[in-house]
C-alpha cells in the first residue's frame, strides 16, 4: 500500500503511458490477421514439390493431431476397444509413442482448437468445415501420390474437398445425426420427427449436442426451412427462439459422447439425445431398449476426413498415418465397429458384418447421404451469426 | 519509520522483488492487457479479420435490451452470493467447535475435514455426480426405503442449480472454516473469561465478544469463497443442467467453442473488473479489521 501511495501523479501517469504504449505494441505485434491465408480458390493452393522436403528419415515423427475421442490409432494406449485396424500399419512402423492427440467435442471448437492452439500436423473436420480451414491458411493440400488408398475414395466427396485441383480434406467416415431414443420411454407416435426433442411429456429426459451449427440445423429442418445452412438472419433468429423455447427440456447439452450422453441413454437419465448412429450399436451391444430415429423431415447426413496442418514438420509421416486409416483393411473394420459408412469405395456389403444394421443404415450406399430427405451438412457463410446465436440460446 | 522505509527500499533488496513482478507482469497484466485489447475489437482470433477500435459488443453488453449475458452475469452473481453465505454460515459454528468444544482433538478433526481436499477437485466432483444421479446413492437410498418409486427418482438432485449450489457449498466449506479456526484459535480468552465475571450470559459474551473478534476470519472466509465463485465453470459443466450454467461457463464457452473471442473477452474483462472492485471493498475491511486487532493486541 505504502509503495503505492507513493506514487506522485507524474510516476502514475508515466507508467500508465507505458502500459498504454505496450498495449498498442501488443496490438500491433503477432496480431493473427497479419499473415495472409491461402483464399479457397487462389492459384498457389497447391501441394508444395515433394522434392523440396526433408526426407521421412529427418523428421521427428511427433504428430500432434486434433481429433475426436475413439478415433485414435489401433496401438495406441488410448485405443482399447474401437478402432483394432486404423492406424495399426503406422504404429507398427513407427511405434505409437510419437502420436499426440488433442480432443474435440463438436465443429466449431474443432476450428476455434486448429486456430488458436499450436499447430497440427493432422486434423479430422467434417466437410462442412473445409472452406473455414482453407481461408484461415490451417492447412495445406495432401500429395496424392504418397497415399496408395487416395485413389480409391469416393470422387462425389473428393470434389467437395478440392479447392483449386488440390485437395485439402481426404473424406474418411460418413453418417447421420438424429435422435437417439429409448424405446421403453418414448412412444412410438410421439417418434416421428425433431419435434421430439420439443416434446414436453419427456421434459428433463432430453439431451441436444453442444454442437452449434447442428442445433440450428436441427430447429431449421423442424420449422421446415428449406436451406438449413444458409439461414437469413430473420431465419437465424426463428431457429433462436425454437432453441430457446427447447432449452428447458434438456438435462443438459451434451459435449462428450462417451462420458454423457451414452452413459445418460444406458442409464435411463435420458429417454431422446442427438447422436450418430454408433450409438444404435452400443446400446444394443449394452442390451438397451432404443432406436434411431428417421425423422419426417430427414436425417442430418455428414462426412468427416484428414486435413493436413499447414505447417506440419512431418510431412512424409502425417501421409502415412492417413493412409494407414485410408485402407481397405482399416476402412471395412472402422466401418463394422461404429456402423459408418466409409468414403473407400472399395469397401462393399459384403464386408460388413451387421447385414440387417447395414441395410437400415444404408452404410454401404453412399447415395444414402442425400437421398430423401436427407439433409448433408455444408458451408455456412455465416457460421459466426450462428455460433453467437448459440452463445445467446445458452445463457437465455 | 523514516529508518524503516530507508531499509525496505535499498536497492540491493529492491532487486529480489524483480523476479516476482516480472512474473506477474508477464503472466497476469500482459494477458489482461491482450484480453482487453480484444474485448475493444483491436485483435481478433480468426485470421484475416480486419481490427479496428470498436465498442459495440460492450455497448451490446451493457446497453443491448434483453441481452441474455446480462442476465446471465446476475443469475451468476446471484448464485455467488448465495454461495458465500451459505458457506459462511455453515463454518462458522464448525470451525467454533473444532476452536472452543474439540480442544484437545482439534487438529484431528481439523485434518479430517481437509483429508478429502488432497484428492483432485475434479474427482470430487464426479464423486458427487455418483451420489446424485438418477441412479445414485441418494436416490437408490429412497427407493430401498420406498420412498419413492422405483421409476420415479428425484430428477432435481443433479444438473440444477441445486447441485451447483451444493457441490460449491461442499467444495469451499474447509477453505472458509480455516481462517475462522485461526482467529479463534489466537483469541485472547481472557478477553472472554472477563466478560463472563462481568455477569454476560454465554450468548452475549459470543455476540460482543467472540464474533466481533473473529469478524476478520469471517470477512477473509467469504473473499476466499466470494472471488473465485464469480467465475467458476468447472462445477456446473459438470452438475449443472442447461439452466443452470454461470458467467463462467459462457466465456469458456466464447473461447473454446464460439468463434468470437472479441465478445468473450467483453465478459471476462466485465468479471475482471467486478473481481478487482470485490478485492478493493474487501481488501479494506480486512487490512482496517487486522490493524485492529493488533492495535489491540499491542495494548
Amino acid at each position: 500500500m505504502t509503495a503505492i501511495n507513493d506514487l506522485n501523479r507524474r510516476q502514475f501517469l508515466g507508467g500508465a503511458l507505458g502500459v498504454a504504449a505496450g498495449a498498442t505494441a501488443l496490438a500491433a505485434c503477432g496480431s493473427p490477421d497479419a499473415p495472409a491465408p491461402v483464399p479457397s480458390g487462389s492459384a498457389s493452393a497447391s501441394a508444395a514439390p515433394t522434392a523440396s522436403r526433408i526426407p521421412i528419415s529427418a523428421e521427428s515423427g511427433k504428430l500432434s493431431i486434433l481429433e475426436w475421442a475413439g478415433y485414435e490409432a489401433a496401438g495406441t494406449k488410448a485405443q482399447t476397444a474401437g478402432l483394432t485396424e486404423a492406424g495399426s500399419a503406422y504404429t507398427k512402423e513407427f511405434g505409437p509413442d510419437g502420436l499426440a492427440y488433442t480432443y474435440i467435442e463438436n465443429d466449431e471448437q474443432a476450428l476455434q482448437k486448429a486456430t488458436s492452439s499450436a499447430d497440427f500436423d493432422i486434423m479430422h473436420p467434417c466437410g462442412e468445415n473445409v472452406k473455414d480451414y482453407v481461408d484461415r491458411g490451417l492447412t495445406q493440400p495432401w500429395d496424392l501420390d504418397l497415399i496408395p488408398s487416395a485413389k480409391y475414395l469416393a470422387p462425389g466427396l473428393m470434389e467437395q474437398t478440392t479447392y483449386n485441383g488440390a485437395v485439402y480434406m481426404l473424406p474418411w467416415d460418413w453418417g447421420y445425426g438424429s435422435l437417439t431414443y429409448r424405446t421403453d420411454k418414448i412412444a412410438a407416435a410421439d417418434a416421428t420427427g425433431w419435434e421430439l426433442a420439443w416434446n414436453e411429456k419427456y421434459a428433463g429426459h432430453i439431451s441436444l449436442w453442444s454442437g452449434a451449427q447442428t442445433n440450428f440445423e436441427i430447429a431449421a429442418m423442424k420449422l421446415g426451412l428449406p436451406k438449413p445452412d444458409d439461414l437469413t438472419d430473420a431465419e437465424i433468429e426463428m431457429c433462436k427462439a425454437e432453441l430457446i423455447k427447447q432449452k428447458p427440456l434438456n438435462k443438459f447439452y451434451w459435449d462428450s459422447e462417451y462420458g454423457q450422453m451414452q452413459p445418460g441413454i444406458q442409464s435411463g437419465t435420458l429417454w431422446v439425445a442427438y447422436s450418430w448412429q454408433d450409438t444404435l450399436v452400443t446400446m444394443k451391444a449394452a442390451k438397451v431398449p432404443v432406436a434411431f430415429m428417421d425423422p419426417s423431415q430427414g436425417r442430418i447426413a455428414w462426412f468427416c476426413g484428414f486435413m493436413l496442418g499447414a505447417n506440419t514438420a512431418n510431412y512424409y509421416h502425417a501421409h502415412a498415418y492417413v493412409e494407414s486409416f485410408l485402407n481397405k483393411a482399416a476402412c471395412a473394420q472402422m466401418t463394422n465397429a461404429y456402423a459408418y459408412g466409409t468414403a473407400n469405395t472399395q469397401v462393399t456389403a459384403a464386408d460388413v458384418t451387421d447385414k440387417a444394421l447395414a441395410e437400415s443404415l444404408q452404410i454401404s450406399d453412399l447415395g444414402a447421404l442425400t437421398s430423401g430427405k436427407n439433409h448433408l451438412q455444408s458451408y455456412t457463410a455465416n457460421l459466426d451469426k450462428i455460433t453467437k446465436a448459440w452463445q445467446e440460446v445458452k445463457a437465455s | 519509520m523514516k529508518t524503516l522505509r530507508k531499509r525496505t527500499t535499498t536497492g540491493g533488496q529492491a532487486l529480489w522483488t524483480w523476479p516476482p513482478v516480472a512474473f506477474v507482469f508477464v503472466l497476469v497484466v500482459v494477458p489482461l492487457i491482450f484480453v482487453a485489447l480484444y474485448s475493444v475489437g483491436l485483435r481478433s482470433n480468426i485470421p484475416g479479420t480486419k481490427t479496428g477500435f470498436d465498442l459495440a459488443n460492450w455497448k451490446d453488453f451493457l446497453f443491448g435490451p434483453t441481452n441474455p449475458f446480462r442476465a446471465l452475469f446476475w443469475h451468476s452473481m446471484t448464485i455467488t452470493v448465495v454461495v458465500s453465505i451459505a458457506v459462511t454460515l455453515a463454518a462458522y459454528p464448525l470451525a467454533y467447535f473444532l476452536s472452543f468444544v474439540a480442544r484437545k482433538n482439534r487438529y484431528t478433526l481439523l485434518l479430517l475435514v481437509l483429508a478429502p481436499f488432497f484428492t483432485s477437485f475434479l474427482l470430487r466432483v464426479i464423486a458427487w455426480q455418483a451420489i446424485l444421479n438418477e441412479n445414485g446413492v441418494v436416490n437408490s437410498f429412497l427407493m430401498w426405503t420406498g420412498l419413492r418409486a422405483a421409476d420415479d427418482p428425484v430428477t432435481w438432485l443433479i444438473y440444477s442449480n441445486f447441485a451447483v449450489v451444493l457441490v460449491l457449498f461442499y467444495s469451499w466449506i474447509p477453505f472458509v472454516a480455516l481462517p475462522i479456526f485461526v482467529v479463534l484459535e489466537n483469541m485472547d480468552r481472557r478477553l472472554l473469561e472477563a466478560s463472563e465475571d462481568l455477569g454476560s450470559s454465554r450468548l452475549a459474551t459470543f455476540l460482543r465478544v467472540t464474533l466481533p473478534l473473529s469478524l476478520p476470519g469471517v470477512i477473509a472466509g467469504f473473499v476466499f469463497v466470494l472471488i473465485p465463485t464469480t467465475g467458476e465453470f468447472i462445477t456446473p459443466l459438470l452438475v449443472g443442467g442447461t439452466d443452470s450454467q454461470l458467467f463462467g461457463n459462457q466465456i469458456q464457452s466464447f473461447f473454446s467453442v464460439s468463434p468470437d473471442w472479441n465478445y468473450g473477452s467483453v465478459l471476462a474483462m466485465t468479471l475482471i473488473i467486478v473481481v478487482l472492485i470485490l478485492m478493493l471493498i474487501f481488501g479494506r475491511f480486512l487490512s482496517a479489521d487486522l490493524r485492529d486487532t493488533s492495535t489491540r493486541s499491542a495494548r
